[in-house]
């Protein structure tokens, strides 16, 4: 199969989005299939895959608490027919084709078999379902939707008023079981933390008020803070004779990343809110790692409602703190917790999410249809045409 | 002169306006007719694999008869009692999965058998969606007004058998 995938957010910038979409293809290609992804870039010699063309230099804009590279005009809208003509694709998957971006002018131009994943989770009244009544022509034509997750999954019954097929996002979870422990992040009791910490709604702020408390009852614990930041601004807002409970470890790779979860005895997801799904916390529970997280009800969903790991009260440094204390005590829960979330990440593998992504494309499509591009002049013939068969017909 | 202008400049926008709507329709049409192909195809790839099954020799000929019924009923059913039929053909397929032992007997056989129902579940999904954004397009006024549905039928609902499936 042909398979076409557009990208709304810069290639070469980290991203969740991003990295699914990588996975995706590469699953794709190693099922055989022909994959092209086209995604904005802001450099185009930074692009290593060679299934990734580059659409043009994004612009930032802030989006749902972030910063968000996207990509639209006439230029780009020129790069994108030319990337459809040039692909005769079989399907056309468009990410996040709700927000103003390279995948909503793909989805306007485009004609044929379309399939739309959303994985924003936004509360109502954001600015970008405000123009909702102008993207709903062009939303339209996606034969399918997928959503990411049943809090994507509303946010698009609320804003859009149509339903989706629920796909959650891939994972590699034999890349997190075979990674190896780092011998320097497993001295002491180790609580880890990852994210773009200056980001608020990752919750630094909840884990590091909760410090004193757990220090408090478990003398050994230490503080491992990986993820892409100023450190020292959080340093700040500690008391000195607690720092040296905290260590940085700025931003990690893929495989740092899996050692990380490998190495640590508590991983904490502290996040207060925006969060669609969650992947993060699929990959701790592929590498068995112990895990406390906010109970937003997307990382409730990912753990199972308390199967895979456990949740503390949103925003609550005193619960988070008490939940720590008491898995820190009792190690057969902890082990338990392990085991299961292991088992519960199999559910994410891309074993299983691939299938589920072919099968919509499959149902999405008519026999031998092509994606193709629109044209308006072809509409004004349409008009003739129809005016022409209503009079014979009268 | 300036009236004149305008009500040529409206009328422009009107005719503009009603091709965009038709063509918007057009479209959802077609997305029907896809959607709509794609479940059938795997329906009818379901009362083959039910058919299949009833001729098995550990199958007894009572269930042998509900089964060819109801596959056979779901072949020959009208588009708008075609759910209705198939519902009965699933309900007749889980009761053989988890009342007896034939699905272990024939593994593969009952392996295809739940692909086909995976593959199911999401060609409803997708042929519903496609129906009720139809449906919700052609209830708007400008549709009703113009008829710019002109002769096309109106896609028939297909509810979701979350019971039997």
């Amino acid at each position: 199969m042909r398979i076409g995938i557009v990208s709304p957010y810069a290639w070469d910038v980290p991203g969740g989005v991003q990295a699914n979409i990588k996975d995706h293809a590469t699953y794709l290609l190693s099922e055989g299939h022909h994959v092209s992804v086209l995604a904005p870039a802001i450099s185009e010699e930074s692009i290593s895959e060679d299934f990734v063309v580059s659409a043009g230099k994004p612009v930032a804009i802030p989006y749902n608490g972030a910063v968000a590279r996207v990509l639209f005009g006439p230029v780009a809208a020129s790069r994108v027919r030319q990337w459809l003509a040039q692909n005769e694709f079989d399907v056309l998957h468009l990410h996040e084709p709700a927000i103003p971006s390279l995948s909503l002018l793909a989805c306007a131009i485009a004609e044929g078999p379309m399939i739309g994943t959303f994985h924003a989770a936004a509360p109502k009244q954001k600015v970008a379902f405000v123009i909702a009544p102008l993207l709903e022509p062009i939303i339209e034509k996606l034969r399918a939707r997928i959503a990411v997750s049943e809090v994507a999954r509303e946010t698009l019954t609320i804003h859009l008023e149509t339903d989706a097929i629920v796909i959650p996002n891939g994972i590699d979870v034999k890349f997190f079981q075979r990674a190896e422990p780092d011998k320097s992040w497993q001295r002491d009791f180790t609580i880890g933390f990852i994210g773009r910490f200056s980001e608020p709604r990752k919750g630094l702020e909840v884990l590091i008020k909760a410090i004193p408390e757990i220090v408090k009852s478990i003398p050994n614990a230490r503080f491992l803070i990986a993820g892409p930041g100023e450190g020292l601004d959080v340093m700040q807002s500690v008391s000195p004779n607690l720092r040296h409970k905290l260590e940085f470890l700025g931003r990690l790779s893929e495989s740092e990343k899996a050692s990380f979860f490998k190495s640590i005895d508590l991983y904490v997801a502290p996040n207060t809110g925006g969060e669609s799904f969650g992947i993060i916390l699929a990959e701790a529970m592929a590498s068995g790692t112990v895990i406390l997280a906010s109970d937003l009800p997307a990382f409730v969903h990912v753990l199972g409602s308390g199967k895979y790991g456990e949740t503390f009260t949103n925003e609550d440094s005193h619960d988070l703190a008490r939940r720590v204390i008491s898995l820190f005590k009792d190690e057969q829960r902890r082990d338990t917790l392990s085991i299961s979330a292991k088992i519960g990440a199999e559910r994410f593998d891309w074993s299983s999410v691939g299938p589920e992504i072919m099968n919509v494309y499959l149902h999405s499509r008519g026999e031998g249809e092509k994606v193709t591009i629109g044209s308006d002049s072809r509409n004004w013939l349409r008009l003739f045409n129809r005016e022409g068969t209503n009079s014979e017909e009268r | 002169m300036n009236s004149l202008l305008f009500i040529g400049i409206s009328i422009l926008i009107l005719i503009w306006y009603l091709t965009f709507s038709a063509n918007r329709l057009d479209r959802l049409h077609h997305r029907v007719e896809t959607s709509w192909a794609n479940l059938d195809a795997i329906l009818q790839r379901r009362a083959a694999i039910a058919q299949e099954i009833a001729h098995l020799p550990e199958i007894d000929p009572a269930s042998n008869l509900i089964l060819m019924s109801a596959a056979h009923q779901a072949r020959e059913a009208e588009i708008f009692e075609r759910s209705e039929a198939e519902s009965g053909l699933s309900a007749a397929l889980r009761l053989l999965r988890d009342e007896s032992d034939v699905p272990h007997l024939h593994i593969d056989l009952f392996k295809e058998l739940d692909e086909v129902t995976d593959r199911l579940r999401t060609a409803i999904a997708i042929h519903q969606e496609s129906v009720v954004a139809t449906i919700n397009r052609r209830s708007k006024l400008i549709y009703r007004i113009f008829r710019l549905a002109g002769h096309a039928p109106l896609p028939v609902t297909y509810p979701f058998e979350d019971e039997e499936l």
